[in-house]
C-alpha cells in the first residue's frame, strides 16, 4: 500500500458527530421518519446505522449534511450545529459516498476526484497532486485519471467514489450502503480496503447498511434502528452480540450471533491448549511420559523441529519406535496463525476434519493448539457473555 | 408530386405575394425533359441569393426557436406545473399548417422574412423543448444526489451536471428542428420571405421540373450539411460518449 506516500493532508482532522434529539417528520405524518435521535459518534470512529428498510437510517445520515432537513433537534459536528451552516458549504466539508456511486459520467476520473477541490477554488497543482495521491490511496493507478467513469468496473468506480469523498479532507464521511451494489467478492475486498484506509486516515464515518454482517465488520459502534426511526441499541459490535438489548435486536442480529462473535475475535484472544511436544530424535519414552501426565490437554504429541516449528502429529505407531522419527505418521493438518480471525480458524478446523490445529506465532513457532471443543466451550462460557474481547481490531494492513 | 389542382390553388392564393414572377420563356419545357442541363448551366447563378436567404431564414429561426425553447425548458425544469401547458402550447403551434400560419401572421407582421422567421421559429419550439426536457429527465438521480451531497449549488448542478449530460438529446432536437426548418422554409416564399422557395414556386409553373430539382437539391444538401455540422459539434462536446463506445 502506498501509505508511505501519504502527506499530512490525508490524515488531519476528524470531528465528533452528536445527534441531539434530531427528528424528521414528513408533512403531518404521525410517525416520524427519525424520532428524537440522540447519539454521539466519537471523532475518528465508524458508526454504522443498521436496520430494516424504512427504519430511517438513511434519513438519519442525510440530516448530517442537510440533504434532508431535520424538523426538530440538532446535530453538532464538533461543537458546531449544522443548522448554522450554509448547506452547500457544509457539504463540501463532509465526504459523501452513495450506493449508486453517482460519479459524473461526463467528467474524467481525475475531474471527479477533484470536484470538491474545484468548488473550493484550489490551485491547479495542489488539486493535481491531491488527485494522484487519492487515487493511489484507494488502490487505483493514477493513470486512470484521464478515463471516464463508464470505462471502469463497478469496484473501481466505487474506489473513485471514496477518493472523491476524501478529496478535500472532510471532517466527517457519510457512506450510504457504499458497497451494496458490488458483487460479494469485490465487496469484501472494498470493505477490507476501506478499513485499512480508515486505520490510516481516522475519519469519523457514518455508515448506513441493512446488512448486519457488514455492520459488525465495519463498525466501531453500531446503532441498530427500528421502524419509526428509533435506536434500538447503540453499542460496540461485541456488546451487541453478547448482550442484545431486546428481542428486536436479538432477532436482527440473528440466531447465529454466537458464530458472528467469532468474526470479532482472533485466535490469540482465546486460551489455547498445550500439546505435548516431541522433537526429532528424542526418546519416545520421554514423550510417552509426558502423555501420561494427568493434566494433559491434547492426547497426541506434536512433532516440532529444533526451532519449535510444528511438523506433524505422532501416532501410536510412531511412539512404538525407540526414537521420534523425522517424518511423523499423521500430517500436520490445518496450521493456524495467532492473528487469524476465529471464524476462519473454525472453518479451517471443520474443513480439515481435524480435531486439533496447531497455532503458530509470526515466526512460525508453536504457540498452542486450538480445537473445536475450545471454541464451543468459549461460546457457552459466562466469560464470553460478559467479557469484551477487544478484538474488534482491523484486519492488519 | 404536386397535383395541378394544388398548383392552381397555390397560384391563386399566392397571387400578390409571390415576389418573383418570371415571364421568360422556358425552352426546356417544350422538350418535356425532366432535367435540362443547358438551362441549369446558364442559370445557376440565380440560385445564389435565394440560397443565402434560405440559410439566413434557417439559422435565425433555429437560433430564436432554440433560445425560446431552451429558456422554457429551464423554467419547466424548475417549476413542474409549467410542463403540461408548455407541452400543449408548443404542440398546438407545431400542428398549425405552415401556409395557414403565414396567412394568419400576414395581417399582423406583414410580408417579409420576419413573418417567415416567426412561423419557422414557432415550429422548432416543440421539438427542442421536448428533447431538452427528455435530456434533463434522463440525468440519473444518483449523479444529482452525489453532486448535491458534495456541495454543488442547484445552479451548479443545472449548468455543470444536468445540461452537459443532456447535451446529446438537446442536439438531437436541434438536428431534427434544423432539418425540418430547411424544408419548411421553402414555403417562406408565401410570406414574402424569399429563400429557395422562390425558385420552386416562383416560376409559377410547377411543370418545369429543372428549377424545382435544383432548388430542392440545394435544400437537401443544406439540410445534410447542418445535420453533419451539428452531429460533429455534439461529438466534440460530449467526449465521454465516444470514450465509452471506443
Amino acid at each position: 500500500m502506498p501509505s508511505e506516500e501519504l502527506t499530512e493532508g490525508s490524515t488531519t482532522g476528524a470531528s465528533s458527530v452528536r445527534y441531539a434529539g434530531a427528528t424528521k417528520r414528513y408533512g403531518d405524518s404521525a410517525v416520524a421518519a427519525v424520532d428524537q435521535l440522540t447519539l454521539e459518534v466519537p471523532a475518528g470512529e465508524i458508526c454504522v446505522l443498521v436496520g430494516p428498510s424504512g427504519c430511517g437510517k438513511t434519513t438519519a445520515m442525510r440530516m448530517v449534511n442537510r440533504t434532508v432537513e431535520m424538523t426538530e433537534g440538532d446535530i453538532l459536528i464538533g461543537e458546531q450545529s449544522v443548522r448554522d451552516r450554509n448547506p452547500a458549504q457544509l457539504r463540501r466539508e463532509i465526504g459523501y459516498v452513495i450506493q449508486q456511486i453517482g460519479l459524473f459520467p461526463h467528467r474524467t476520473i481525475g475531474e471527479n476526484v477533484a470536484a470538491v477541490p474545484a468548488l473550493l477554488g484550489w490551485k491547479k497543482d495542489r488539486t493535481a497532486a491531491r488527485t494522484t495521491e487519492l487515487l493511489e490511496l484507494v488502490g487505483l493507478d493514477p493513470g486512470l485519471g484521464d478515463r471516464y467513469p463508464a470505462q471502469l468496473s463497478g469496484g473501481q468506480q466505487q474506489r473513485v467514489g471514496v477518493a472523491r469523498a476524501l478529496a478535500a479532507d472532510p471532517l466527517v464521511m457519510l457512506m450510504d450502503e457504499p458497497f451494496g451494489a458490488i458483487d460479494p467478492i469485490n465487496r469484501e475486498r472494498l470493505q477490507n480496503e476501506f478499513l485499512r484506509l480508515q486505520a490510516e486516515i481516522g475519519k469519523t464515518v457514518l455508515f448506513v447498511t441493512h446488512d448486519i454482517d457488514e455492520a459488525i465488520k465495519m463498525g466501531d459502534r453500531i446503532a441498530i434502528m427500528r421502524e419509526g426511526g428509533k435506536v434500538a441499541q447503540y453499542a460496540t459490535p461485541a456488546e451487541l452480540l453478547m448482550a442484545p438489548a431486546d428481542e428486536f435486536v436479538e432477532d436482527f442480529v440473528g440466531a447465529d450471533r454466537a458464530l458472528k462473535r467469532l468474526a470479532l475475535m482472533r485466535v490469540a484472544d482465546i486460551d489455547l491448549w498445550e500439546a505435548p511436544l516431541a522433537y526429532v530424535g528424542q526418546a519416545t519414552a520421554e514423550v510417552r511420559a509426558k502423555l501420561a501426565e494427568p493434566d494433559v490437554e491434547v492426547p497426541y504429541p506434536l512433532l516440532v523441529d529444533s526451532e519449535r516449528r510444528p511438523l506433524g502429529w505422532l501416532s501410536e505407531r510412531d511412539l512404538a519406535a525407540d526414537v521420534v522419527p523425522g517424518r511423523p505418521d499423521s500430517p500436520l493438518g490445518p496450521l493456524l496463525d495467532r492473528d487469524d480471525i476465529m471464524r476462519d480458524a473454525l472453518a479451517d478446523l471443520l474443513q480439515g476434519e481435524a480435531q486439533f490445529a496447531a497455532v503458530v506465532d509470526a515466526d512460525g513457532r508453536i504457540d498452542g493448539v486450538l480445537s473445536v471443543e475450545i471454541i464451543s466451550e468459549f461460546l457457552s462460557s459466562p466469560r464470553a457473555k460478559t467479557e469484551e474481547h477487544g478484538a474488534v481490531e482491523r484486519p492488519h494492513g | 408530386m404536386v397535383s395541378p389542382a394544388l398548383t392552381a390553388a397555390v397560384g391563386e392564393v399566392g397571387k400578390g405575394f409571390i415576389q418573383e414572377r418570371t415571364s421568360e420563356t422556358l425552352p426546356c419545357q417544350a422538350t418535356d425533359k425532366l432535367f435540362c442541363f443547358d438551362w441549369a448551366k446558364e442559370h445557376i447563378d440565380r440560385y445564389a441569393t435565394p440560397t443565402l436567404q434560405h440559410l439566413e431564414l434557417v439559422v435565425l429561426s433555429v437560433l430564436i426557436g432554440f433560445a425560446i425553447a431552451f429558456a422554457l425548458s429551464l423554467l419547466a425544469h424548475r417549476h413542474a406545473w409549467l410542463r403540461p401547458p408548455l407541452l400543449a402550447g408548443t404542440g398546438i403551434l407545431y400542428t398549425i399548417p405552415s401556409i395557414a400560419f403565414f396567412f394568419l401572421l400576414l395581417p399582423i407582421t406583414g410580408r417579409g422574412s420576419e413573418t417567415a422567421i416567426i412561423a419557422l421559429s414557432a415550429y422548432t419550439l416543440q421539438i427542442i423543448y421536448r428533447n431538452t426536457m427528455t435530456g434533463l429527465a434522463n440525468v440519473p438521480d444518483s449523479v444529482k444526489d452525489a453532486g448535491r451531497g458534495m456541495g454543488l449549488t442547484e445552479r451548479q448542478i443545472l449548468w455543470k451536471v444536468e445540461l452537459p449530460l443532456a447535451t446529446p438529446e438537446i442536439v438531437a432536437g436541434l438536428r431534427i428542428a434544423t432539418v425540418s426548418t430547411v424544408a419548411i422554409a421553402t414555403l417562406a416564399v408565401f410570406a414574402g420571405g424569399g429563400g429557395l422557395g422562390t425558385q420552386i414556386y416562383g416560376g409559377g409553373n410547377l411543370n418545369f421540373a429543372t428549377s424545382i430539382i435544383i432548388a430542392g437539391g440545394i435544400a437537401i444538401l443544406m439540410a445534410l450539411a447542418f445535420d453533419v455540422i451539428l452531429l460533429v459539434g455534439q461529438r466534440l462536446a460530449t467526449p465521454w460518449r465516444r470514450a465509452v463506445s471506443g
